[in-house]
């Protein structure tokens, strides 16, 4: 099986922008974007990737990929390095057009064909690195084989009201998709595409090649591929989230918290690479204070602990002091929350400073949506960008954007409205 | 060269299976990380490791180096076991020995100092203000010393040393090892700075001529009779010293509190994370009931009980209504629902099942600890008092009555 298995070429496409994920994805692409205390989200496709026993791997990179590259280091983390595996880094190239940047899955495909006929293959598996999830890709593969497919799609099974945001297949009672739905507002099906896909491989050359203009698999060329060829669904039914909204991204991050959400990183063999932190990777352990109080919450190495956490997530080396409150939150690694300091509902970048007796997540106002980006922020979730200070004492309300690096003396005063942004 | 190879009975039974530089320590480390660390902050990349007591824990915990950054070019770490050869084909008959059995290993590499040092002791130490103190004083050897009280200061070595140097150091006048009434009490650290010549003449004459190898014993009264060069360099930190298993229980204790005297994250200590795949464990998990108070906890553990003044290192679990206090758990142990541990030190591979009673519960807190050796499970209900001992792997049969304060079960 092992030696079969090799036979198929990942490639994963990292390029994604992510933008709803708004100034989580200003210095880093989506998924570089830390998740759940120690992992970042692209730890889950590439761990999968592992753990199914495949080897040969190209990470599709576009949008500021200089995290994720540091973060994917070798690939050792992964396994991915040593005689017969390896993991290659592929950023958009020139060619003998000036603009050849990616401009959808199937164009980033389609200007990496050099790399896949240099990694001769069976079948190429295309993934995405946005989701949370835990998924067998050899089982997949199996199925496609015995299928005899030309192309098998991950599909998971999600309430109709979803429907909206997902590519939508319809199968008969062998999983053969017969007709497909981009984004349908009336879905005739609760078959979501997870944007994974199994090729054979000269299926896909061909498939690539004589629609030369389409650039994106979805919209354009598994429709296609529908009608003609033999496309199938492999149905998942496990934990899978795309984390691709602030609510979605602190939900998910709140499910690690909840022992029967289904989301369980390290019985799934999750792996994340310590050492591209630096001093991560040699975090004490968290230690508590005699008056800390923590419960139901997921805390870090390096953390230390003197005040109140509940239902919250920490990254490492985080810092709660005396005093103070952290609840309903996600605190990505080395923040520091002042004594009295009160951080509720909130999202902290890493390095952020929480001034003394300042709150994060202040009054009521759930309801007033983010003024610049009612899209991104509307459920009470304040946002508070990398390296930002929040000056002593301030009060920041609800649905509030404060921008990275910003210091006191870019705030007006020291309470900022629900809903606005700095 | 890091003498790392020393079986020390004091530890009891956590030194049964592994050498005392190999006993876990900090909540994810081990013992040896504390001098590895400093070589590595000290800016010393060539090491050697002299290992020959169960050497398995400890060459699986160095692995490549790769963590103190001694894997490189110009840089390494090599673990150097007894092994035959043309010349000698003996186990190292004392620490000293171990060095002598190497010299080709030192004299390979042209040293201009040779570095000696236990791998059993946790502190913080800048290795190389030492070196350029032994540098500057043009010493045949330099000994880092730590006043002790007087009345500790039998169980050491210890030096007489003037004030030459105020505060950093001074010569040595005189030395003695182990004296059962001490004059002086700068205790030796076992650390030495050697000049090369120096020490590869003293080792030849030591093994031709003597008929005990160590340090301490042998060769500084060789080379103070000798009247060599010998300084003193005055180190006045914390120095964590585990001859007995209550060192050991308060030197980890010593992590702890509002102000801990070992400061990890400042000491910047380093440990191997492949080393049972410490870096794959998911955050701590931290339940609804729980209670966490002044203790350290790693990765990968999972607390719905009470947790106070205690270490859990990595992948511990403690279930719901369990209580543990003033403990130290090693590795992937579990504690079951309901049970209640107070000063007890559990080795790695082990169980406590719901209920079970460790320790003492009286009015008073436990005096002393109770140790469990690695690969028990204690069945629901065990009853164990303070003070107790289980060697390794016992039968569950072997735990059916209560086992009272004092008591060995082995």
């Amino acid at each position: 099986m092992r030696g079969q298995i090799n036979n198929t070429l990942v490639l994963l496409l990292a390029g994604g922008v992510g933008s709803r994920l708004n100034i989580l994805v200003q210095d880093r692409a989506k998924p570089a974007v830390p998740f759940g205390g120690l992992y970042r989200i692209i730890d889950f496709s590439l761990s999968n990737v592992m753990n199914s026993g495949l080897s040969h791997i190209g990470v599709l990179t576009q949008y500021k990929p200089l995290s994720l590259m540091n973060h994917l280091g070798t690939g050792d983390a992964w396994d991915f390095s040593g005689r017969t595996r390896g993991v290659k880094i592929l950023p958009p190239r020139t060619g003998s057009k000036d603009s050849d940047w990616y401009k959808g899955t199937a164009d980033a495909v389609r200007r990496n064909i050099d790399f896949i006929k240099a990694h001769p293959s069976k079948e190429v598996l295309i993934l995405s690195g946005d989701h949370i999830y835990h998924m067998d890709f050899a089982e997949m593969l199996a199925v496609h084989r015995r299928k005899k497919a030309d192309l098998t799609i991950g599909m998971m099974v999600v309430p109709k009201e979803q429907m909206y945001q997902f590519g939508a297949g319809i199968t008969d009672a062998d999983d053969r998709i017969v007709d497909w739905e981009e984004k349908p507002k009336n879905p005739r099906s609760n078959l979501a595409s997870m944007g994974i896909y199994v090729f054979d491989t000269e299926y896909m050359l061909g498939l690539l090649e004589e629609e030369r203009q389409e650039v994106d698999f979805g919209m354009h060329l598994i429709p296609k591929a529908i009608r003609r060829d033999r496309v199938y669904a492999y149905p998942f039914n496990g934990y899978w989230r795309d984390v691709g909204t602030i609510q979605a991204y602190w939900q998910a991050n709140m499910d690690m918290l909840d022992p029967e959400s289904g989301i369980l990183p390290q019985d799934w063999g999750i792996r994340s690479n310590p050492y591209a932190e630096g001093r991560a990777a040699d975090r004490a352990p968290a230690r508590f204070a005699k008056d800390a109080r923590v419960k139901n919450s997921v805390i870090s190495a390096g953390c230390l602990i003197e005040g109140e956490v509940e239902n919250s997530v920490l990254s490492p080396g985080v810092v709660v002091k005396r005093g103070a409150m952290v609840r309903d939150s996600v605190i990505i690694g080395d923040c520091r929350i002042a004594e009295e300091a009160v951080v509720d509902l909130a999202i902290l970048d890493k390095l952020v400073n929480v001034g003394r007796g300042a709150v994060v997540g202040c009054g009521a106002g759930e309801n007033i949506a983010n003024r610049e980006y009612p899209t991104h922020l509307y459920t009470g979730i304040t946002l508070i960008g990398k390296g930002a200070e929040i000056p002593a004492q301030a009060c920041i309300g609800r649905n509030c954007i404060v921008s990275p690096f910003k210091k006191a003396d870019d705030f007006p005063s020291l309470k900022l409205e629900a809903g606005s942004s700095i | 060269m890091v003498l790392a190879g020393g079986r020390v009975d004091e530890l009891n039974v956590l030194t049964y299976y592994r050498p005392k530089s190999a006993v876990p320590f900090g909540g994810f480390a081990r013992v040896i990380d504390f001098p590895l660390s400093n070589l590595l902050h000290s800016g010393l990349e060539k090491v050697a490791i002299l290992s020959q007591f169960r050497s398995f824990s400890l060459i699986n915990h160095i692995g490549s180096g790769a963590a103190w950054d001694m894997l490189g070019r110009y840089r390494g770490i090599s673990i150097l076991p007894p092994s035959t050869g043309h010349e000698s084909s003996n186990w190292y008959r004392g620490s000293a020995d171990s060095v002598y059995q190497n010299l080709d290993f030192v004299r390979y590499h042209t040293p201009e100092v040779v570095f000696i040092l236990s791998g059993d002791h946790v502190y913080n130490m800048n290795y190389q203000a030492m070196i350029d103190y032994h540098k500057d004083k043009d010493a045949d050897l330099t000994i880092a010393c730590l006043q002790v009280p007087m009345d500790r200061a039998h169980r050491f070595g210890v030096a007489q040393l003037d004030d030459e140097d105020g505060a950093v150091g001074g010569r040595v006048l005189a030395y003695e090892e182990k004296p059962p009434t001490p004059q002086f009490n700068w205790a030796s650290m076992t650390i030495f700075c050697f000049k090369p010549q120096v020490l590869y003449k003293v080792l030849a004459a030591n093994a031709r001529e003597d008929s005990s190898f160590e340090f301490g014993r042998d060769i500084i009264p060789r080379l103070m009779a000798e009247s060599k060069r010998i300084y003193g360099y005055k180190f006045n930190d914390y120095w964590g010293y585990s001859r007995t298993i209550e060192e050991y229980w308060q030197a980890n204790m010593d992590l702890l509190g509002p102000v801990p005297l070992i400061d990890l994250e400042t000491w910047g200590l380093r440990t191997n994370l492949e080393h049972r795949g410490i870096r794959d464990y998911e955050p701590l998990k931290i339940g609804g009931a729980a209670s966490i108070s002044d203790s350290l906890i790693y990765n990968g553990c999972v607390v719905d009980g009470t947790v106070e003044h205690s270490i859990l290192f990595p992948g511990v679990k403690v279930k719901k209504g369990a209580v543990v206090r003033d403990s130290i758990i090693f590795f992937n142990n579990q504690v079951g629902e309901g049970a209640r541990l107070e000063k007890v030190i559990i080795d790695v591979n082990s169980s406590v099942g719901p209920g079970c009673q460790l320790g003492s519960f009286g009015p008073l807190p436990a005096k002393l600890a109770t140790v469990l050796g690695w690969n028990n499970h204690l069945p629901a209900g065990t009853v164990i008092g303070e003070d107790c001992t289980v060697y390794p792997g016992q039968a569950a049969e072997k735990f059916a009555g209560e086992i009272k304060n004092g008591e060995v079960v082995r």
